[in-house]
């Protein structure tokens, strides 16, 4: 392992800063093709294994201001980000879905992407899917995941259970195959450094190129990292706030797409808590508009999802071993905004749900919840003010008429499409590649890429198109003699 | 006070917990939604200085004001997470089971 101590002088031929999906398989691609790599994340390498999954604990030591992030709005949306080594890839579910070849046929089209050829990208996803181990769980799942299994069964409703990236030894529990298991020791591997706990502050311009990166140190202390090209892999909300900080202009944060959820709580005759995990069947009946899963279900969050209405819902708080959360999530037509403001060391994020995304939150939960009762909850408690305690199918109908979005506790894990690839630079902020327009030098390559929410979990698409951004790179021949 | 209104029976130790974790992650938030507790906290906190301005500032805290009250809501959901993440075993209204 080559984790180095951040300092205040620091150069490389390639800056890549952030080291989730995108910065680490950037990293690794770039490293083994026999470049100079210096890897910059802000937050901390942490052993998986040393903290509880979905706890407290984890939310303060790996995500982005202990997991308490908003999209203001009407209503306003929470999110979370990874703040450590690995990113978002240490502290998702871990459910792995291929690049949608519907979608990558839309983007290609509607955002003028060149040379995005989807066998080349089907291919990538394999060998991604080969080196994190992509698979089924073994044996039988968890009685929460079999809840949304037996629910959709029973309504004739499409579900299916979807790979992780997991690597199951015999009898025992999975181990998350992250970028901190994955990736990362495969670039240090091949003679790339990562300093954790950096942040970048800004890149410094010279005309249309990028000469060194203004760094504030774990110590507080501030240095400078020079560099011949810079990879900004932050994710879709820190990447396009550092661009706007280096005063790079373009459509850069201006279309934030996310994949907004509304979730209930659902009370068993049996105890089928799992605290530590997550469910892995989803239901797609109705995709890509709206799609059902399990969330983590840990007492606190359980806890969390029962306070929107707590003066009629509290009772069941001490039955959370029977109790697991699940949500609806739909793709939306609306869109976001992430700007930085001179002196605010955060950017502020802004959210639009539009009246069709409203509207499908509503059927959602409704379905969801008749799912939940079809699956044999004896109770239903829907996230959101005013919301009525759901047992029988009929009462679905009265929650959803005192349902509306704006008391609703909406939240989001997938964020992405701040800085759309493509040629047309009225809507791209980067190029088909990655290149930010108007710079020589700058180049993105996370989640701020897609042009659109893919309707799916996002991952797999961030490294699939990471991979290929990065080999092109590779092969252009910069940095070599 | 939003606490005591939910959790009448948290004994104080763990009340004083849970007020210790709140104030220590409201530092950690991002700058505009800091500001924004900061803000919102200390008019709640002149609102409860004042006669009956306690009840007022409870039933304030349980509408849907948008964006204003989403942090009350958001201070509000720490405590609850973080009550049944510490304590599993702790009945809906504070106490020790």
């Amino acid at each position: 392992m080559t984790i180095v101590p951040a300092t205040p002088r620091m150069d490389a031929d390639v800056l890549v800063i952030g080291s989730g999906a995108g910065g680490a398989t950037t990293a690794a691609v770039l490293a083994e093709a026999g470049l100079d790599v210096l890897v910059v994340e802000e937050g901390e390498w942490i052993e998986q294994g040393s903290i509880v999954p979905f706890s407290l604990e984890q939310m303060d030591r790996q995500y982005r201001a202990g997991g308490v992030t908003v999209a203001l709005g009407l209503p306003s949306i929470a999110y979370t980000e990874g703040r450590c080594a690995g990113g978002g890839t240490e502290i998702n579910s871990g459910l792995y879905r291929r690049p949608p070849a519907d979608v990558i046929e839309r983007w290609t089209r509607d955002f003028d992407i060149a040379d995005l050829d989807y066998d080349e990208v089907v291919s990538i996803a394999g060998d991604v899917e080969e080196a994190l181990d992509v698979g089924v769980v073994p044996g039988p799942s968890t009685a929460p995941s079999d809840v949304l299994r037996r629910g959709a069964e029973r309504l004739g409703w499409q579900h299916s259970e979807i790979p992780r990236w997991m690597k199951y030894t015999n009898g025992g529990s999975g181990q998350r195959q992250s970028m901190t298991r994955t990736y990362l020791p495969r670039a240090m591997a091949a003679g790339a450094r990562i300093a954790t706990g950096c942040r970048i502050d800004s890149l410094e311009m010279g005309g249309r190129t990028a000469r060194s990166a203004s760094t504030t140190l774990p110590d507080g202390r501030r240095g400078t990292i020079r560099f011949g090209d810079v990879f900004v892999c932050g994710g879709a909300i820190q990447s396009p706030a550092l661009l706007q900080r280096s005063r790079i202009d373009g459509p850069i944060g201006r279309s934030l797409a996310v994949h907004p959820t509304v979730k209930l709580a659902a009370r068993f005759a049996d105890e089928l808590n799992v605290p530590d995990d997550v469910a892995v069947h989803q239901v797609k009946e109705f995709a890509p508009e709206l799609s059902f899963g399990g969330s983590a279900s840990q007492p606190g969050l359980v806890a969390l999802a029962l306070s929107d209405q707590w003066a009629t819902f509290s009772k069941a708080i001490t039955d959370w071993r029977r109790i697991s959360l699940y949500y609806a999530a739909i793709t939306s037509e609306g869109r976001g905004r992430v700007r930085t403001v001179r002196g605010l060391h955060d950017p502020i994020v802004t959210y639009g749900l539009t009246r069709r995304d409203r509207a499908l939150l509503g059927s959602g939960l409704a379905r969801l919840t008749l799912l939940m009762l079809e699956a044999g909850a004896e109770e239903v408690y829907p996230s959101f003010r005013g919301a009525p305690i759901v047992r029988a199918p009929k009462d679905v109908a009265t929650m959803n008429g005192s349902f509306s979005a704006s008391k609703a506790s909406v939240m989001t894990v997938h964020l992405c499409s701040t800085i759309p690839m493509g040629q047309d630079r009225a809507q791209c902020g980067a190029d088909s590649f990655g290149r930010v327009h108007g710079t020589d030098n700058v180049w993105v390559n996370d989640a701020s890429l897609l042009p659109t929410a893919p309707g799916v979990n996002p991952q797999g698409t961030v490294m699939a198109l990471a991979i290929r951004n990065a080999r092109r790179f590779a092969a252009s021949g910069r940095h070599r003699g | 006070m939003l606490l005591a209104d939910d959790f009448p029976d948290l004994p104080p130790d763990r009340r004083a917990e849970v007020v210790r974790f709140i104030e220590r992650r409201a530092v950690t938030l991002p700058s505009f939604t800091r500001f924004g507790v900061f803000v919102i906290g200390a008019l709640y906190r002149m609102l409860m200085a004042a006669p009956g301005g306690g009840r007022i500032a409870c039933t304030l805290a349980a509408r849907p004001i948008p964006i204003v009250g989403d942090y009350p809501r958001l201070v509000r959901s720490l405590g609850y997470a973080y009550i049944w993440d510490r304590w599993p075993d702790t009945t809906s209204t504070g106490g020790r089971r």
